[in-house]
C-alpha cells in the first residue's frame, strides 16, 4: 500500500539498525522517550526495540490522552450521560475507562444513551438528526484532535444548532514534557517527538527541549522505518555533540504547523489555569476549555457535575508507567489483576498505552512468569 | 459511506495513537468544505477540509478523526524515505 510499504522495508530496516549499532558507544546506556501512544504501539507491534542494541532503552511517556484522564472527569461525564434526554457521544476507548463506579459502557448498560463516534462531526450529525435532545460530545485528545473539535463547534454555531454541547478534555503536549524534564525521577538522553501533534503546532515549539534542557528531539513518523531512522538521528546528534530539533517526518510535518488549525483553536478554546493529569498531578496551562465566546456550547456550564477529585486505586501504578519510571511488566498488577479485559488503570485500556501495547504484542518475548 | 470505528480491527484508538491516515482526494463534495477521499485500501470516506486551503482532486492529505489536518507527500521509493 502506498505510504506504508515504503516505510516497512525489512532490508532498509536492517541497514538503519546497523547504522545505530555503529554509532552507539559501548558501555554507555541511552534512554530515549517517545511521548506519543502511536509510537508506543508501533514499537511493540513491529518489534522496533528488538532491532536496537541492548544499551538503547526506549521509555514510554504520557502520550495517550485517554490514559491521562483522571477518574473524577470520567465520573463527570457519566453524570452528564445520565441526564434525561441526553445523547452522550465519545470516541471508542473512552467507553472503557474506569470511573469511581464503573465506565461509560456500564452507564450505557444502565440505560444512558451513550454512543461511540469516530469524529466530532459524527456527534454534530447526531445533534442535527435529534433536534429535540441535547447531544454532548466528550472531547479528548492532544493538539492533533483539538482542531477537529474546534471546527465542529464552529459549524454548530454557524448552523444555529441549539442542542450540541462539548465537555472539553483536550490536553496539550508541551507542559507535561516540561514537567517530565524537571522531574528528578527521570534521566533521559533524547526524545522521539510527536509526529501528528507537530502537523498542527509545527516542530518549532519543541525547541525549548534542546535550548533549556540540552536534549535532542527528532519529530518522527509512525511506521517502523520512521522510528528506526528517528532513533538513529537522535543517537547521531548525541555522538556528534549536537543538540537540536530535527524533523524526520518532513513528508507530513511543516515547520510552522497548520496556521488554519491554530487559528480555529485560538477562536474556540482557551487554556485552563491547571488540569489534573492521571499519574502526573496538576499541571499548569496544560489543557483547554471552551472560550467565553463559545460558553453557550460548554456542557460543563449547562450541566451540574460532581467535580470531585478521585484518587487512583491503591494497586494502580499507571502514574509511574506514564512517567516512564517503571516498565509495564514492573507494575505489580500487570497481567494478573489488570488486563485489557479487566483494566484497573487507564494504561491497560487503550491499545496504544504502554501496558496494553506490551500485553498485546510484547509480553510473549520476555521470559517471565505471569501469575 | 459509513464512518470507521474509532477502534478499528487492529485495536487502534485514533486519539491515543494520534492516528493520521494518508488518503487521496477523489472528489470535492458540496458544500465545498468536504471531500470524498480514498484510503490505502480504496475505501471511500467523507473528509472535512476546513483546515486546509486549496485542496484539489488527486492530492494526498493526512486525515485524523474525519478531518484533513495536513497534506501528505509520498516518497518515490523506500530508499528515498530513509535518505
Amino acid at each position: 500500500m502506498k505510504f506504508v510499504d515504503e516505510y516497512r522495508d525489512a532490508e532498509l530496516g536492517r541497514a538503519v539498525s546497523a547504522q545505530i549499532l555503529s554509532i552507539v558507544e559501548p558501555g554507555r546506556h541511552y534512554k530515549l522517550m517517545e511521548v506519543c501512544g502511536g509510537h508506543t504501539h508501533s514499537i511493540y507491534r513491529y518489534g522496533v526495540d528488538d532491532l536496537l542494541p541492548s544499551n538503547v532503552e526506549l521509555v514510554h511517556g504520557p502520550g495517550c490522552p485517554v490514559c491521562v484522564i483522571p477518574m473524577g472527569r470520567v465520573d463527570d461525564g457519566i453524570a452528564i450521560a445520565h441526564q434525561p434526554g441526553v445523547i452522550f457521544t465519545c470516541f471508542g476507548d473512552m467507553l472503557r475507562v474506569p470511573g469511581s463506579h464503573g465506565t461509560l459502557l456500564d452507564a450505557k448498560a444502565q440505560g444512558a444513551d451513550v454512543r461511540m463516534v469516530y469524529s466530532p462531526l459524527d456527534a454534530l450529525r447526531i445533534a442535527r438528526e435529534n433536534p429535540e435532545r441535547d447531544v454532548v460530545f466528550f472531547a479528548i485528545g492532544f493538539e492533533t484532535t483539538a482542531p477537529s473539535t474546534a471546527l465542529t463547534l464552529k459549524r454548530a454555531r454557524a448552523e444555529g444548532l441549539k442542542n450540541f454541547f462539548c465537555m472539553c478534555n483536550h490536553v496539550t503536549i508541551l507542559p507535561p514534557l516540561r514537567a517530565l524534564l524537571e522531574s528528578p525521577d527521570l534521566r533521559l538522553d533524547g526524545f522521539i517527538g510527536p509526529g501528528h501533534v507537530c502537523t498542527v503546532v509545527g516542530a518549532r515549539p519543541l525547541q525549548f527541549i534542546p535550548a533549556d534542557y540540552g536534549r535532542p528531539v527528532v519529530v518522527s513518523g509512525f511506521e517502523p522505518l520512521d522510528l528506526l531512522q528517528s532513533i538513529q538521528m537522535i543517537l547521531a546528534q548525541l555522538a556528534e555533540g549536537r543538540c537540536e530539533v530535527e524533523n524526520q517526518y518532513k513528508r507530513v510535518v511543516p515547520e510552522d504547523g497548520n496556521a488554519r488549525a491554530l487559528e480555529v483553536m485560538a477562536e474556540v478554546f482557551e487554556l485552563r489555569p491547571h488540569f489534573e493529569w492521571r499519574g502526573l498531578g496538576f499541571i499548569s496551562q496544560s489543557a483547554l476549555k471552551l472560550s467565553e465566546a463559545y460558553a453557550d456550547l460548554d456542557a460543563e456550564l449547562r450541566y451540574s457535575v460532581p467535580g470531585v477529585r478521585v484518587a487512583d486505586p491503591k494497586a494502580c501504578q499507571c502514574g509511574e508507567v506514564l512517567k516512564g519510571v517503571i516498565k509495564p511488566w514492573e507494575c505489580k498488577v500487570f497481567g494478573s489483576a489488570c488486563t485489557p479485559e479487566h483494566a484497573i488503570g487507564t494504561c491497560m485500556v487503550s491499545p496504544e498505552c504502554a501496558c496494553a501495547a506490551y500485553y498485546n504484542y510484547g509480553r510473549f518475548a520476555r521470559e517471565r512468569e505471569v501469575v | 459511506m459509513s464512518p470507521a470505528s474509532s477502534v478499528d480491527a487492529a485495536e487502534h484508538c485514533i486519539t491515543c495513537g494520534d492516528e493520521g491516515i494518508p488518503m487521496q482526494v477523489r472528489a470535492l463534495a458540496a458544500p465545498g468544505s468536504e471531500a470524498v477521499c480514498l484510503d490505502a485500501c480504496g475505501a471511500p470516506q467523507l473528509v472535512a477540509l476546513d483546515l486546509l486551503d486549496g485542496v484539489s482532486v488527486g492530492e494526498s492529505v493526512l486525515v485524523h478523526a474525519g478531518v484533513a489536518i495536513a497534506r501528505a507527500a509520498a516518497p518515490a521509493s523506500a530508499a528515498e524515505a530513509t535518505a
